[in-house]
């Protein structure tokens, strides 16, 4: 494969890779003209709601919808009494329990807020009316409402999350200077704009599906299991989501119901989850605690860190927010232990939420760092530089590009670090009490195989194609600049063609791994295109190119010539005629050579083929180096992050424009984790209190200031066809553990549980 | 309830007849029943602003507004701010120049607050403009980027 080099760019037209190309499919954003997964205008659609348990644990006994059935416009209602015929799906990793029956409206109650009812009527409003009619009768049975009830225990602990070396505990009990903390965290939401829902439609047994997807081939996988019909017959369509941030990676129980509920009328179903159905519809990030030791010299190297963790989970899945994602790899220790545990509670299986793992796990170590700093009285950007790790001593491994010491250092330079007072309440403005303090964060380079069409079309446009999904981080744009560069046109002479599983398939909208996965097939399907082309326009007896001698030719500035020549040069549309052609067509993609369509299908509807960051002979990560201002009210404790500058190693960027915003909205999304956000769970009954956007808070506009990012990052072709690593979790790594050193510094007083509200401070 | 009620909006300038249940909200009127689906449903609850449109040039939540409360009204949504010959609107230009959304679907909710923000005078600073962007949320972050947007179509309004 031929490799470009990155260019310098910097007119904001630009729509060659590495340029500021506008966001490809924004004018459609910005008239109403992007049409999300219930927009879709579908003839005789009925209406869909949830009713949802009030019970923690138990067993639905009864349910009465006799009043509910003879209401206004009511077609059906399904409740646990009703043997869907479905079978359990395959997990993400594609591994299929045999034979097991799947009920998405149980009987068994797991958790306060799980859906055990469907209404579907005429209409949503008279879905709305008639649920309120239904009486559910239950036997309720003892329940652990969250990792703080005294009757959650200890949990077990995960032995694929226990690791180690060196002898952490005696270097700990050795070292002269020590410090532990421990650290939590609160059950956060996604809270993605759009909610959650899809719509259905059958045609036999074919079935489509509206829904927003972050992965549309693996969620059709889902359908095709749940009902026994050829993977072929699942369409999912999601050209446009409103926001993911990891809750749209999977079709879920209320998507089976809709899907049931239409083959069982005959009609199109609608289901709108509603905004508070969506707090228990998905899992969170779970609550996590986090027991931190670190030990090191009287100048401040580390000798041992020594890392317990423990996060909710649900009582029917281990799912692990790990704690310990990010303490192994952001310093130098020889000695180190780290082990994490699960506690089931009665909650909603807890899911991945932006930075998982790594974003919790950066706040306990992060904070533990510059509680060693204020220890030794040393500086917390020079302690970070002291026990700068030169290798991951947890793999071994070299790093294939880590410029976090250059994210430290431009990042301190921007920011004025050097300005600093070391004293906690030292800076102040007025009442303000003013605090700076630093963060790191980093994010493994995940790749998946990845598949991708190109069609050189009559009229010289251009489409690339793919099942990818552009929630936002900007697939469309990337894809069109790649493509406008292999044939030297401008981007709007480029067509994008994404979000459906019927198209070729894809690494999934998360883990950060999308770009680097379906460029790398994009580029190889646009360049083979052009050697087709170029092969034809040099033999093609109709071609004009035929007879230069040349054996090659350039693509640039929309014409198409011999190299070094004053020759004939044609556009695309020209060439296109000349050869007699209405379309070249070729697809290409990352997957081995003559892998086989099982393993085609594994690949694009599995993680089974996912490659991790330290697969290789390298250990991949973006790494970044927060540095944050807050201004405390002295008198009433309120917190205003009042700056952030923060400088990120994420390798080459395929759109700094887009990057950019990506990162902001990471940082933004931090702020909230680090100030706002809390899922309040009633001890009594295990319900979500706050479920919904009023009583949940996330950032607001007047909550952010300014915000100032940079890039130090160099191309890495280690991780990625194209040099790039991820961007969109890495963002949030680091970002809370910045605020609430900053919070230290300015007040004196160290929280340690997020978020740092202000009765924490007063 | 079945009973329907006949209404005749002004939405855009254009009118639209529909019979619905007068339960029906005005943003369920313009997606359920006009296929005017550029006005986001994020919450149905008043609190996330993804729903704002223009009544008689005032911004609104159109969850909490009956359709039927706006009868004899001028409604405009984000269909109905760009020019006849398609151009787009100031507002909506500087959106996507300075890169004010990702995923898109709080965007038209933003870009009516913004409007309104303007022709209100609340756009002097970046301050106020944060101030009184503040109802219309953002999960992607688009903030500083949105605030950079405003500041720029007030200047040029």
């Amino acid at each position: 494969m031929t490799i470009m080099e990155p260019r310098k760019h910097g007119d904001a037209s630009d729509g060659m890779v590495g340029g500021r190309q506008t966001r490809f499919e924004g004018n459609l954003k910005v008239t109403g003209g992007a049409t999300y997964a219930l927009e879709y205008p579908i003839e005789g659609v009925a209406h869909a709601v949830l009713l949802q348990s009030t019970i923690p644990a138990g067993r639905v006994t009864s349910v009465d919808t006799s009043k509910a059935k003879a209401a206004p416009g009511v077609l059906l209602i399904l409740t646990p009494d009703d043997d869907l015929g479905l079978m359990t799906a395959s997990d993400w990793y594609g591994n299929r329990p045999e034979n097991q029956p799947y009920h998405p409206l149980p009987r068994e109650v797991s958790f306060n807020g799980q859906s055990i009812v469907a209404v579907i009527a005429e209409s949503r409003e008279q879905a709305l009316e008639a649920a309120k009619l239904i009486c559910v009768t239950y036997a309720q049975t003892p329940a652990v409402a969250s990792i703080d009830d005294p009757k959650a225990g200890e949990g077990k602990v995960m032995g694929n999350l226990t690791i180690g070396w060196g002898d952490a505990e005696a270097a700990l009990a050795a070292a002269p200077i020590r410090i532990e903390g421990e650290y939590s965290t609160p059950r956060e939401y996604h809270v993605a704009m759009e909610p959650h829902g899809l719509t259905v439609k059958w045609d036999g047994d074919q079935l489509t599906v509206w829904e927003p997807s972050q992965w549309s081939h693996g969620m059709a996988r889902s359908y095709s299991e749940w009902f026994g019909i050829p993977y072929e017959n699942v369409r999912l369509i999601s050209p446009f989501i409103g926001g993911g941030f990891g809750s749209k990676g999977a079709a879920l129980a209320y998507s089976a119901v809709a899907a049931f509920a239409a083959k069982k009328l005959g009609r199109p179903v609608k289901l709108a989850v509603t905004r508070p159905q969506n707090f228990t519809s998905y899992g969170g990030r779970a609550a996590t605690r986090q027991k931190i030791k670190l030990g090191a010299t009287e100048d401040g190297v580390l000798q041992a860190i020594v890392h317990r963790g423990a996060s909710e989970t649900s009582t029917y899945m281990d799912y692990p927010e790990q704690t310990g994602a990010a303490t192994p790899i952001l310093y130098k220790v020889e000695n180190f232990s780290s082990q994490h545990r699960v506690v089931p509670v009665n909650t909603v299986t807890p899911g991945a939420l932006r930075g998982p793992g790594k974003n919790p796990s950066a706040f306990g170590i992060e904070s533990a760092m510059e509680e060693l700093a204020y220890k030794l009285g040393m500086d917390p950007l020079e302690l970070r530089l002291k026990n700068y790790a030169d290798h991951d001593y947890q793999s071994g491994k070299p790093w294939s590009t880590r410029r976090l010491r250059e994210a430290l250092t431009e990042g301190a330079a921007a920011f004025g670090w050097s300005k600093r007072s070391h004293e906690p309440r030292s800076m102040r403005d007025g009442n303000q009490l003013v605090g700076w303090g630093i963060g790191c964060g980093t994010f493994p380079v995940i790749q998946a195989p990845s598949e991708a069409m190109i069609r050189i079309l009559g009229n010289g446009r251009v489409e690339v194609v793919s099942g990818a999904i552009d929630m936002g981080q900007g697939t469309y744009t990337i894809l069109a600049q790649t493509v406008a560069e292999v044939f030297g046109i401008p981007v709007d002479q480029v067509e994008v063609h994404l979000g459906d599983s019927r198209l070729p398939g894809s690494a999934i909208a998360g883990g950060s791994m999308l770009a680097g996965s379906i460029l790398g097939a994009v580029h190889k399907a646009a360049t083979a295109a052009r050697d087709e082309l170029i092969g034809l326009a040099l033999s093609d007896e109709k071609s004009p190119l035929r007879d230069t001698g040349a054996n090659t030719l350039t693509f640039s500035g929309g014409r198409i010539a011999v190299p070094r020549d004053q020759g004939p040069s044609l556009s695309l549309p020209e060439l296109m005629a000349a050869l007699g052609r209405d379309e070249i067509e070729t697809r290409r993609n990352t997957l081995p050579d003559g892998a086989t369509p099982q393993e085609h299908h594994q690949a694009w509807t599995t993680m089974a083929k996912v490659q991790g960051p330290t697969m290789g002979e390298f250990s991949m990560h973006s790494w970044c180096a927060h540095f944050a201002e807050v201004r405390v009210d002295e008198d009433f404790g309120t917190v205003r992050v009042s700056r952030i500058v923060s400088a990120f190693d994420c390798g080459r960027l395929y759109n700094p424009r887009l990057v950019e915003s990506q990162w902001r909205g990471g940082i933004i999304m931090g702020i909230g984790q680090a100030l706002l956000e809390e899922g309040l769970v009633d001890q009594r009954n295990g319900r979500t209190v706050n479920n919904n956007m009023g009583d949940y808070l996330v950032p607001t506009n007047a909550d952010v200031s300014d915000i100032q990012v940079i890039s130090v990052g160099i191309p890495d072709y280690g991780a990625s066809a194209l040099g790039g690593k991820g961007v969109g979790e890495v963002g949030i790594v680091g970002v809370a553990p910045a605020i609430a050193n900053a919070v230290f510094h300015a007040t004196g007083k160290r929280v340690r549980d997020l978020p740092i509200t202000l009765e924490k401070l007063i | 309830m079945t009973r329907t009620i006949h209404l005749s909006l002004d939405i855009n300038g254009g009118r639209y007849d529909l019979d619905v249940e007068p339960r029906v909200t005005l943003l369920d009127a313009l997606r359920e029943h006009l296929a005017l689906t550029g006005t986001k449903k994020g919450c149905d609850q008043g609190q996330c602003g993804a729903c704002t449109c223009h009544v008689d040039g005032k911004r609104v939540l159109s969850c909490l507004t009956l359709a039927a409360q706006v009868e004899g009204r001028q409604v405009t949504t984000i269909e109905g701010i760009a020019a006849e010959n398609g151009e787009l609107h100031p507002v909506q230009a500087a959106f996507v120049e300075h890169d004010a959304f990702q995923c898109g679907y709080c965007t038209p909710g933003q870009i009516m607050s913004a409007v309104a923000c303007i022709r209100e005078g609340h756009a002097g600073s970046d301050e106020e403009i944060r101030e009184y962007m503040s109802g219309n949320l953002c999960r992607c972050g688009a903030y500083n980027n949105i605030v950079a947007a405003v500041r720029e179509a007030a200047e040029m309004a």
